[in-house]
């Protein structure tokens, strides 16, 4: 089936009711309100409180624990460490390399040794000072080189390198040796905090043999299966409600399950409810970042403007822990070459361990820092063969049948040329080819693309559930596994239901997770949440509307083809005036045995991917970008401002215009904290910036004019009505943009980023004549 | 010790230690969530409220501080016409997206405009300064604000 055709293949309707329309969406009257809950909110007063306690040293062997003292303070309930775990000690997710609780070694400042339950944060704080550890201290490796050096301490078993990756596509010094000319540099991008507004939390309530826990995570099934795998026990003895998250960037999908398993942990060991909510320095310091990344990157191309060769070296920084880095790795080396199309392309990736905090998902996965270094490849070509870097970039693009750095052809929805001809035409780009000097200031214009393969890598399985009920006065329960953390994909899923089912999309509540009743519809992550989740939503929405047609062509004797379903009616579309409320079609569809309740499983397309060499389907879709951005540069401060923004998106289909600006507008302004202002600043491994107050995020008055998105729509035909993921591809050709137009404004060219006031400062400084 | 205050217009009564923050206190003793807590160093701007009429980061306040003094969070001002304009300006202009943020935003919005019934672009986002969002990139918030100043019923 395509999925793409919906609406004139099944519905028989030329024009939507509500997808690509502009929608309120459902939960922001809560919200707005101050009535909408997040995790804290659910714990009541007076209950025990949990807080992990964490090494200060970088890198050493636990030699003891002594918990005596703090055990003997008043409202100190209990301690647990390692010792204690009965289940399974360990929860790396992709590589068994990290502890629940380390009771041998420590590898960051910030590893997790014990559990302090107490009644309040006074008694907590006091039963830190007094648990003792004793270390003996190992060699700190705090710098990839350090630990890719020949005199480096192995941090795990098996060396600092936690995997290699891999790709040859054609034969690369061929392709350099038809290039007429060359560049080669290398770049570094550091390490980003999500900097969500709400902080890591979870609160665990116990029953004899189960274990209820609400928290914030990404993933509520993957949450359940990491609570249940440190407790050692069965997937239906723990139940996870999912709350809404306030703010999540992936972060949340990294340590949701960690911190609702320390919670549910200590809740079933004190046999009483637990919370655990992070304070800020804990979440800056302590919890995932985005990866930083050093690509070495040489690329060849013609005179006449086609790039023959890429050659692409990635270490990726794991800090402590693999986490993630096996999927951001490889999504790395997947996307290699940038959205181009490039026949000889050479990528080895290595991920790197340190002893510092470790990285995890965010927002981009790994795009970010690979784009950042592919588009600034593509100016510094353009700048060498005095071409205009979007005509060059338009000889290049991706298009159908275009093959990937993975070799994976594109046979449809690619609308990335599209993209780059309307930025570049929206922001009268010829006319504005020179920088242009006022005072001390000057403005240039820069260019980026971006393309993210939707959902996970390789070829892993992929699919995605979720369930529908028509209640008997009419209105309609929905549940999805599919999370709300701001972006507003279950509604999204809603307005698919209800442009099948012709209901509004005020008549169907959507349920929290719970994993006792909600269907597993896998993370949400990877953009996948609209993609997946809601072609899983238009599944069980086609169930239900079968039974709702069949009851209704049954209470009018008509045939079932002449039902059609809209504005929460039933009507004869030869008669329209034979008609029944779905109120009283679902009081029927009851009493007449049509089930009222649907379920929509839905598999994504078998993809094929070879670890060998690097090459196959490794993606079921891409989602593709351009942004064009105009910055000002103050010469005498340093000081660069994102002024105007002009964005482009191939979405496949917008399910909803007013959202995904949202989602673009919010990755322009976390871009350019990455770009221009954010970096977490470490001492011999510590955090010494946690906190808004140092690590600076935009604000209200950073705040660029951004012009209304342009939506391309490609439609994917596996994608319900033709959508595409949106969230992540938005923030990808950011960085690259914003630096590109500083090249443009002052001809000076950054490989790190960010770019702040006093880096710019010096660098025109050395660039006086 | 026991502090009075006015909240939401309503006197209430409650012992605490003097120790204790307003935002725990109104959080952990009153029940009142809709005052969010992000940073505890009064630089996110989710616990933004008014104390008398004033936007105040309520995490670098403490809870004696308000003895005999008016607190007002979103609840108080849910009847509110000028709150009830930011309110829907809000929601129909998409500048609400996880909503952590946003009744510490309507609070600061909402004495800008009480203010200043007719602020520049720069007066707005200078208005909000201090709230930070993560998820919207600000600019449907400033919409959001602008367009409420023309909903803002002619007096």
């Amino acid at each position: 089936m395509e999925y793409d055709k919906i609406l004139s293949d099944i519905l028989g309707r030329e024009d939507f009711l509500v997808v690509g329309k502009n929608v309120v969406r459902t939960d922001a009257l809560d919200k707005a309100l101050g009535k909408a809950m997040y995790t804290a909110d659910y714990v009541p007063r007076g209950t025990t409180l949990l807080k992990v306690y964490r090494s200060t040293v970088p890198h050493a062997r636990i030699k003891s624990v002594d918990t005596a003292e703090a055990l003997e303070l008043p409202g100190v309930e209990a301690i647990y460490t390692g010792a204690d775990v009965t289940g399974n000690n360990q929860i790396g997710y992709a590589l068994p390399d990290q502890p629940f609780l380390n009771d041998e070694k420590v590898h960051y400042i910030g590893d997790p040794v014990a559990l302090v339950c107490a009644r309040d944060e006074y008694a907590l704080e006091k039963a830190f000072q007094k648990i003792s550890v004793e270390y003996e201290e190992l060699p700190a490796m705090l710098d990839i080189d350090v630990s890719l050096s020949e005199d480096a301490v192995d941090i795990h078993e098996g060396g600092n390198i936690a995997l290699t990756t891999r790709i040859r596509k054609g034969d690369a010094e061929k392709g350099f040796s038809e290039a007429d000319v060359e560049v080669e540099e290398t770049y570094w991008s550091p390490y980003q905090d999500h900097m969500y507004i709400e902080t890591e939390a979870a609160y665990a309530v116990p029953e004899h043999g189960k274990v209820t826990v609400i928290c914030n995570g990404q993933s509520p099934f993957l949450v359940r299966e990491k609570v249940a795998h440190v407790l050692g026990w069965s997937l239906n003895q723990v139940r996870i409600i999912q709350a809404l998250a306030g703010g999540a960037f992936g972060g949340k999908d990294d340590q949701g399950p960690l911190v609702s398993a320390y919670a549910a942990f200590a809740a079933t060991k004190l046999g009483k409810p637990v919370a655990l909510v992070w304070d800020r320095p804990e979440s800056v310091s302590y919890s995932n970042k985005r990866f930083p990344a050093r690509i070495k990157y040489r690329s060849g191309a013609t005179e006449e403007g086609k790039v023959t060769a890429v050659e692409v070296d990635i270490t990726l920084e794991c800090g402590a822990y693999a986490n993630r880095s096996p999927f951001w790795l490889w999504r790395q080396t997947a996307h290699a070459a940038g959205p181009y199309e490039v026949d000889n392309c050479s990528v080895d990736g290595r991920a790197v361990y340190t002893n510092k905090v470790y990285g995890g998902s965010f927002r981009g996965f790994g795009d970010l820092a690979l784009h950042f270094a592919a588009e600034t490849q593509m100016e510094r070509l353009a700048y060498e063969l005095s071409m205009d870097p979007i005509e060059f970039r338009l000889r290049n693009v991706l298009k159908v049948g275009s093959r990937t750095t993975c070799d994976q052809v594109l046979d449809h929805s690619v609308g990335l040329e599209q993209c780059l001809k309307a930025v570049r035409d929206a922001s009268d780009w010829s006319s504005h080819r020179e920088p242009v000097w006022e005072g001390s200031k000057v403005r240039g214009y820069g260019v980026g693309l971006a393309y993210h393969g939707i959902s996970t890598s390789r070829s892993t399985p992929d699919w995605s559930a979720a369930s529908i009920l028509l209640n008997q006065d009419g209105s309609l329960t929905y549940r999805t596994g599919i999370v709300e953390i701001g972006q507003g994909s279950p509604f999204g899923h809603i307005k698919i239901v209800s442009e099948i089912i012709g209901v509004p999309p005020e008549n169907i509540r959507i349920e929290l997770p719970d994993t006792d009743s909600t269907l597993n519809a896998k993370p949400t992550h990877g953009s996948r949440g609209l993609m997946l989740g809601g072609t899983a939503a238009a599944k069980a929405a086609l169930t239900l509307r079968e039974n709702m047609v069949a009851c209704a062509s049954e209470l009018f004797e008509v045939p079932y083809e002449r039902i059609a379903l809209v504005e929460g009616r039933a009507y004869d579309k030869e008669d329209p005036e034979t008609s029944v409320s779905v109120r009283e079609l679902a009081e029927e569809m009851y009493n007449r045995g049509y089930d009222p309740g649907a379920y929509g499983y839905f598999k994504a397309p078998k993809r094929f991917f070879d670890p060998e060499t690097g090459l196959g389907v490794n993606y079921s879709v891409y989602t593709f970008a351009a942004t064009v951005g105009e910055v000002e540069v103050d010469t005498e401060t340093g000081e660069t401002s994102v002024i105007r923004v002009w964005p482009a998106m191939d979405c496949g289909k917008a399910i909803d215009p007013l959202m995904i600006e949202g989602q673009i507008e919010g990755s322009i302004s976390q871009g350019m904290g990455f770009a221009l202002m954010e970096n977490m600043e470490l001492k011999d491994g510590l955090v010494i910036n946690p906190g808004f107050k140092d690590y600076i995020v935009p604000s209200s008055m950073d705040t660029p004019q951004i012009e209304p998105c342009i939506i391309v729509e490609e439609p994917y035909r596996h994608g319900a009505f033709g959508a595409k993921g949106v969230g992540e591809p938005a923030i990808i050709s950011v960085v690259p943009t914003i630096t590109s137009a500083i090249h443009h404004a002052t001809g000076l060219w950054f490989n790190t980023i960010p770019v702040r006031p006093w880096t710019m400062h010096k660098a025109l400084k050395e660039a006086e004549p | 010790m026991e502090i009075s205050f006015e909240l939401n217009g309503e006197p209430v009564t409650v012992t605490v230690e003097p120790y204790m923050s307003l935002v725990d206190m109104l959080r952990a003793e009153m029940d009142v969530k809709s005052v969010k807590k992000g940073c505890e160093q009064g630089e996110c701007g989710a616990c933004t409220l008014l104390i008398d009429g004033a936007p105040v980061t309520s995490c670098l306040v403490l809870a004696p501080q308000v003895e005999g003094r008016h607190v007002t969070t979103i609840e108080g001002l849910e009847k509110n016409s000028l709150m009830i304009d930011l309110r829907e300006a809000f929601i129909e202009n998409g500048a609400v997206q996880c909503g952590f943020c946003t009744p510490g935003m309507l609070l600061s919005a909402y004495a800008l405009l009480r203010d200043n019934p007719h602020p520049s672009m720069e007066e707005v986002k200078m208005g909000i300064e201090g709230n930070i969002c993560r998820c919207t990139g600000f600019t449907k918030i400033i919409e959001a604000i602008l367009d409420a100043v023309e909903r803002i019923a002619p007096e």
